[in-house]
């Protein structure tokens, strides 16, 4: 039972990855299969349990834990094709989910989308206003009760109601439940008596953070996918016992861990945009594994450009977050995606007769030029076949083969238009693209507070190790590792298998400096009690990180989380917090941006619960074999030289620990080529990482 | 030195920014003293160029987000009533932030002045940073105050960056400074019209303290301000190091290039509209709280080629405290061109700005020279200026083709509904609640689609109301609804207006709670477009005691009447506990007329929840059928004989037979259309007359009461609402409603579409 298995399923492959605690490592990829991609899933880890020498049943059985990776509610939300979800809340608020604060239509929109009120419309409701229904209660910012909730003369227009819209699903959320929830759970408890198969969540469990906006919405998103992803987890758990597994199952939420299938299937919400979060926890505990303290995690895919950080360690956590332009608060992995990916358009503006590349892509359908899916359109892969960083031969291990010529058509005309040659107009598409995501990475770091210069950026996903050598070297980052080498296009699914179980806890409090030790400690506690009656005995078995958040009073778009570990609260301790939260304000801000004349706010205490650990990325054997050298005949136009170079392509899987590969060179592994351009070196490392030297083109660049 | 100080600066000229309001020349008057980096000219590849315009681009942005996380005041977090614009070394923008759009040329004319009139005394050098909110010179009102910071590189001038943030109050004899009752400027806050803040890197104190002592709310402008400060620095080191990597020639050539591309589109995009001339008319009434004057804005667009000219004529004298200087009408006029043409350019509008010509007279109400009163412009006149900038854009866009017709915009509401609360909160402590609630907003119907119901502001980018939980945690009092205006008949059109907003609160363990600031409009003044209905009304009323014990009172259709008088521009109100504020955030006017609305629509609205089947019937004549499995379904008969019979209503008889229009005819708005020099209806063909006469001489025209279209356009101020009428202009064979409008009895119908 030493084996840990993480399962992400994506858009087209089903990636499957088992470690077990000799250090071993096993990656297997099936195609995904939709609508029910449980098949593909058996598909990948029959073809896993092969490689490994067992058969399906017997590495169920030997399974410790099986991690899985879902879009599924990402995609209900998306494609709108969730629950029909009925929204109870306080008389006189029943429009805040459709006026969005005025704000749905510019919610986690481009900045051209944003400029252009023709397009800025909000989004198609999830719960249309007739299925909202408004009940008679208040409660105040104290939590005093104002208007009692009448359950009794509530309970027969309830009852009609329900049998009128016949909901799956039922949101409640109503003002002020973060100060008393108890309106709130005499609803559940009487939508229970009525109907007790219908889904309901609850916005003081859900996220209970100030702003009855957003936690409506994260109550309504929570019900939206609360019924299918249920039945789906069901489904799956039992396919998956059936079929030998004896251990539970886990599943990815968006803070970067892994929660038990029953808790998942509660709240579903945790595990919306799960995605993106595998590979920055796979990079996290490689980090950790490695020692390295800031790290720029980029997965840059076939149409995505995803962008997260690790420090210290621990992958960056945020609370606000859109997804189909509705916003809530979640404490979540903060990973950003940037429109910078393979897919990304590139086109000619007449007007400032210049080049650019993106927003726009070309996403999978059609796709590049160069797949030959009927893509017209220049994009950055096409940008990579023309100068030769990809060879259409070998490209997913030669699978499927690129069209050069289709390529080479797609940037003509933009290179006519631009008075370049084709090679030329390709290499100012990498460009252009590495820049503009070297200048977004740039500004997410200032953001927090670094210079990028002081990061290792890992590049993984199809196309992150193609285009490292460009944007890493722009953004002036010492080295680039490419992780787990070929594991780098399965590094979700081993993010996955390495994460932690993560639960968090949130509550509101209103306490200013100067902190008083009592109301901390209570504030402290409070939380405490209620994170484990929810947890149970999974509480004990956790170990709990507290923090507090923190801003200068009236600071609403501020949140400073402050660790506050599980010492005395006394007065020391309240000098230590706010000492802190000034050191920390400056770190981001500078050098007397602190406010003396401010008092500080801690308007919430997030507790974070870690239980089960998930595997830690042990040394491999790395083979010491001969480096195999697969051509010697090939040329590739370098962006920055100018003119095409006489490239050695080498496999990447014969690299050794004593290899060290000098640029210009194209290393290729099956799923994804790291580029070296010249000036630039490639080794191995004990983990079976991939890193890539950068020259001194990066330290001007990083100034 | 003092003799070059008489030589420089703008005080002799006629626009000189300290009588009238401050408006450059082509060319600013500079001393030799101050060089200015110009850029030898060189060429850029276009890898290189689109390298350097994102980098340029993205700096701005970052400048918007670092003030928005390190300011404290709501008005610049949530309601983002700030900008950030890169500008040339002459102070003419490259590169305007996605904030207020009507900031627009705000920070380029305070840039300009600085440099006519501080480039000798005090000098302007490296580290430098001068603050200025004087309207006269280039803000909307005194609360929205610019920095600008001069970036040199060397010992030239290279370029400027420069924010401009609403402080919360700075000021003047209203807290928040929106001083509705001030007569003049001695009432207003002070105004600075260009100071050095900061010098050689450092916050001049003495400086920092002149500004800081007027606000009551010195601990939050202060913090703001140093965060303004920083940002901008920030800002400017990023484009220096820009700058050091790439050279000053190249970075100003990229500059250039994106100013000139900016032109060059926007005339492109004017090139498939026909010449002409188009007006818009506004009306407001008190020009202080104790007067019961009406008064008149106009604004008058002419199409020259690829050149458009503004006037302001037919607005009335300045008067009270509803005026605006330049800057907030020209801003609003390039921040509706800008947007509804060239919205793509995502903020590199400087070239554009420059196809816009004024024309103006000052001392008129949107345009008043000193010492009028300006303060309240920011939640009034400004927005009136915006409200009518679109109109003209809008008209003009609906006669050009499908394209054109594509890029009209929603008409913004005619004020910005604050309510400003102030008070002392159950502990003692002082508060001052400038409500975000109308960030909700509404956008008007346009030629392709609806408008949006909360779709905001287009012209405030990405601004956002408070939660409820948040202005009840934060100020004492309680919201008893924030929701849709329902009523169906504001903003009814072929493309419905977006609906308003009805918020009702009431003080909540308050010491003492007062209203500082409140809207009551007499009459609708939210026009509709193309024969749309208007919109809504900016009312409020007060309950006295009636939610004491918190019996929730029914006030499912609004209220109009019950409560206490207020009058249109209220100051001062006192409130106890139990006393209810009822208030509303107008709807936008619809575009086309309503009984031409799809029935499909209709039914959406109702199965929607958003209008009653009764209200669909009322006002767009559609007739809903409940079916068997309690569905509603259209009576497609029932509905084409309700519409025939109301058209019949309008004419006083029935309608008369339709013909075709040639399909060469000029669509002109909803139902008009031009073909061989002669004006049709082009719902039934009908020819109108010659086009050389303003269509609505030729058009069956209705004078009726200015409430006629709703019941929510009854007025609490009926001795203002009678001098008015709304007057309805047809096709006199077929009945269908051409165009609307909104006008002071006594006035002459306005010439509002003029082909040339």
């Amino acid at each position: 039972m030493t084996i840990f298995v993480g399962i992400d399923v994506g858009g087209t492959f089903t990636d499957c990855v088992a470690a077990d605690l000799g250090g071993g490592l096993h990656h297997a990829k099936a195609l995904s299969t939709k609508p029910d991609p449980i098949p593909g899933m058996l598909a990948g880890l029959t073809v896993l349990a092969e490689g490994m020498g067992h058969s399906l049943g017997s590495l169920l059985q030997n399974t410790g834990r099986l991690a899985h990776g879902t879009t599924i509610g990402t995609n209900m939300v998306v494609e709108r094709n969730g629950a029909r979800v009925g929204l109870l809340c306080t008389q006189g608020h029943g429009d805040a989910i459709l006026m969005m604060r005025g704000a749905g239509g510019f919610a986690g929109r481009s900045m051209q989308e944003i400029f252009s009120p023709a397009t800025s419309r909000p989004p198609h409701p999830l719960v249309p206003r007739s299925h909202i229904l408004e009940v008679a209660e208040r409660i105040d910012r104290n939590g005093d009760v104002v208007l009692p909730l009448d359950t009794a003369t509530l309970r027969p227009r309830l009852e009609q109601w329900i049998a009128e819209h016949r909901p799956q699903a039922i949101a409640i959320a109503l003002v002020w439940s973060i100060r008393n929830s108890a309106h709130e759970r005499a609803l559940a408890q009487l939508v229970r008596e009525i109907d007790p198969e219908i889904f309901i969540s609850l916005s003081s469990e859900v996220s209970p953070r100030l702003g009855e906006f957003e936690r409506t919405v994260a109550s309504v998103i929570n019900a939206y996918v609360g019924p299918l992803s249920s039945a789906y987890l069901g489904r799956l758990h039992q396919q998956m016992r059936e079929n030998g597994l004896v251990e539970s199952l886990l599943v990815m939420q968006s803070n970067g861990g892994v929660v038990d299938v029953g808790a998942a299937r509660a709240r579903p919400l945790t595990l919306i945009d799960s995605g993106p979060t595998g590979g920055l926890s796979g990079a996290a505990a490689l980090a950790r594994a490695l020692g390295h303290s800031h790290v720029i995690a980029t997965d840059m895919g076939g149409t995505s450009f995803d962008v997260g950080l690790v420090l210290g360690g621990q992958p960056q956590v945020a609370d606000e977050r859109v997804i189909g332009q509705y916003t809530y608060l979640l404490p979540h992995l903060d990973v950003r995606s940037i429109a910078c990916g393979g897919g990304s358009i590139a086109t000619f503006n007449p007007h400032t007769r210049s080049l650019s590349v993106g927003p726009a892509s070309a996403g999978s359908q059609p796709g590049p030029a160069s797949y030959g899916r009927g893509g017209k359109q220049a994009t950055v892969t096409d940008a990579d076949v023309v100068l030769g960083l990809l060879r259409p031969e070998a490209f997913l291990d030669g699978q499927m083969a690129l069209d050069r010529e289709a390529a080479r058509a797609a940037i003509a005309p933009l290179a006519e238009a631009a008075g370049l040659s084709i090679e030329q107009a390709a290499a100012g598409i990498l460009t252009i693209n590495n820049s503009n995501a070297a200048l977004l990475i740039r500004s997410r770091t200032l953001e927090e507070g670094h210079d990028p210069r002081d990061f290792i950026v890992y590049a993984f996903g199809g196309a992150g190790a193609v285009h490292a050598f460009g944007y890493a070297e722009e953004l002036g980052a010492q080295s680039v590792l490419v992780p787990l080498g070929n594991g780098a296009s399965t590094l979700s699914a081993y993010g996955i298998a390495a994460a932690d179980t993560i639960r968090y806890f949130e509550s509101e409090c209103r306490l200013n400096s100067p902190f008083k030790p009592e109301a901390l400690q209570a504030a402290l506690a409070q939380a405490e009690t209620a994170a484990r009656a929810a947890l149970g005995d999974e509480a004990e078995a956790s170990a709990i990180e507290r923090s507090l958040l923190l801003r200068y009073a009236g600071q609403y778009f501020q949140s400073i989380s402050i660790p506050v570990g599980d010492g005395v609260v006394d007065e020391a301790f309240c000098q230590r917090l706010l000492h802190d939260f000034e050191v920390e304000y400056e770190r981001l801000y500078g050098e007397g941006a602190r406010i003396v004349f401010q008092s500080v706010e801690a308007f919430a205490v997030r507790l974070k619960l870690v239980g089960a650990r998930g595997f830690q990325p042990g040394q491999r054997d790395t083979a010491n074999g001969t480096l195999v050298v697969r051509d010697e005949g090939h040329k590739v136009f370098w962006p920055a030289v100018g003119e095409w170079l006489s490239t050695i392509v080498y496999d990447g899987e014969t690299i050794g620990l004593e290899d060290q590969i000098e640029g210009p060179a194209l290393v290729e592994l099956p799923h994804t080529t790291v580029a070296v351009a010249p000036g630039q070196s490639l080794r191995s490392d004990r983990f079976g990482n991939l890193v890539l030297m950068m020259g001194s083109r990066a330290q001007e660049n990083g100034k | 030195m003092n003799m070059q100080s008489r030589d420089f600066g703008t005080a002799n000229r006629h626009w000189d920014g300290v009588h009238r309001s401050y408006i450059p020349g082509a060319e600013l008057v500079l001393p030799d003293a101050l060089h200015l980096h110009q850029g030898a000219e060189t060429k850029v590849d276009p890898v290189t160029f689109e390298v350097i315009r994102y980098a340029l681009i993205n700096a701005n942005l970052e400048h918007s987000r670092l003030i928005q996380r390190l300011s404290v005041s709501p008005i610049v977090m949530v309601a983002r009533d700030f900008q950030t614009s890169i500008l040339t070394e002459v102070g003419d923008l490259v590169v305007l932030g996605p904030n207020v759009q009507y900031f627009a040329n705000a920070q380029s004319l305070a840039t300009k002045w600085v440099m006519e009139n501080r480039a000798v005394s005090p000098g302007i050098r490296a580290g430098d940073m001068f603050l200025s909110n004087d309207p006269f010179v280039g803000t909307a009102h005194h609360q929205d105050t610019n920095l600008m910071l001069p970036l040199f590189i060397g010992d030239e001038l290279f370029c400027w960056v420069a924010n401009t943030l609403h402080f919360a109050d700075v000021g003047g004899t209203s807290p928040g400074s929106f001083c509705i009752g001030a007569e003049d400027a001695w009432s207003d806050p002070p105004a600075f019209p260009g100071i050095r803040i900061v010098e050689g890197g450092r916050i001049r104190d003495d400086m920092e303290q002149v500004f800081l002592r007027q606000s009551r709310l010195r601990v939050t402008v202060q913090m703001d301000l140093r965060a303004a400060i920083s940002a901008a620095q920030t800002t400017a080191r990023g484009i220096a190091q820009l700058v050091e990597r790439y050279g000053a020639d190249t970075v100003k050539q990229v500059m250039r290039g994106m100013m000139a591309a900016s032109a060059e589109l926007f005339r492109e995009r004017l090139a498939s509209i026909p010449d002409g001339r188009w007006s818009a008319r506004s009306y407001v009434e008190s020009s202080v709280p104790s007067d019961r004057g009406i008064y008149r804005y106009q604004m008058n667009l002419e199409k020259r080629g690829a050149q458009l000219i503004v006037d302001n004529r037919g607005t009335d004298p300045q008067a009270g405290a509803i005026n605006c200087t330049f800057a907030p009408l020209s801003g609003s006029f390039l921040a509706s061109a800008v947007q509804a043409l060239v919205p793509d350019l995502a903020g590199c509008f400087g070239g554009a700005y420059s196809c816009v010509e004024f024309d103006l007279e000052s001392g008129l109400l949107n345009c008043a020279q000193h010492p009028a009163a300006v303060s309240p412009s920011g939640a009034a006149t400004s927005e009136i200026a915006v409200n009518l900038s679109t109109i003209l854009i809008s008209k003009m866009l609906s006669c050009g083709d499908d394209a054109a017709r594509s890029r009209m915009i929603g008409v913004p509401q005619p004020a910005f509904y604050a309510h400003i609360y102030a008070g002392l909160d159950a502990k003692g402590t002082p508060f001052v609640n400038p409500t975000s609630d109308n960030m909700i907003g509404s956008q008007g119907g346009t030629a392709t689609a609806d408008g949006i119901d909360a779709g905001g502001s287009f012209w405030l980018l990405g601004a956002i109301a408070e939660n409820i939980e948040q202005s009840e945690d934060a100020y004492p009092l309680l919201c008893l609804f924030r929701r849709f205006q329902r009523g169906g008949e504001q903003g009814a059109g072929r493309h419905r207006g977006g609906l308003g907003t009805e918020i009702c609160t009431m003080p909540w363990h308050a010491r003492h709670f007062q209203i500082e600031l409140a809207t009551n409009e007499a009459f609708v003044r939210a026009n509709g477009l193309s024969g749309g209905n208007p919109g809504g009304m900016g009312a409020t009323r007060i309950l006295r005691g009636q939610g004491a014990d918190f019996a929730f009172p029914d006030l499912s259709a609004g209220v109009t009447d019950g409560g206490d008088v207020i009058s249109p521009k209220a100051l001062g109100l006192m409130l106890g506990e139990g006393d209810m504020t009822w208030w509303s955030c107008a709807a936008t006017g619809g575009y086309g007329d309503p009984l031409l609305r799809s029935p499909q629509a209709c039914l959406a609205d109702v199965t929607g929840g958003m209008f009653s089947a009764e209200a669909v019937w009322q006002v767009y004549g559609v007739v809903l059928v409940e079916q068997p499995d309690g569905s509603l379904a259209i009576d497609q008969q029932a509905t084409g004989d309700c519409r025939v019979a109301r058209f019949a209503d309008r004419l006083g008889r029935q309608p008369g037979p339709r013909k075709d229009l040639s399909a060469a005819a000029r669509l002109v708005g909803d139902c008009l259309a031009i073909h061989e020099g002669h004006w049709h209806c082009a719902n039934c063909g009908h020819d109108l007359g010659e086009a050389e006469q303003p269509y609505k001489a030729l058009a069956h025209e209705r004078r009726l009461p200015i409430d006629s279209f709703a019941p929510g356009f009854e007025s609490p101020h009926p001795d203002l609402a009678d001098a008015m009428e709304l007057r309805e202009f047809l096709c006199g064979n077929c009945g269908v409603r051409l165009e609307t409008e909104i006008s002071l009895r006594e006035d002459d119908v306005l010439d509002d579409i003029r082909l040339t």
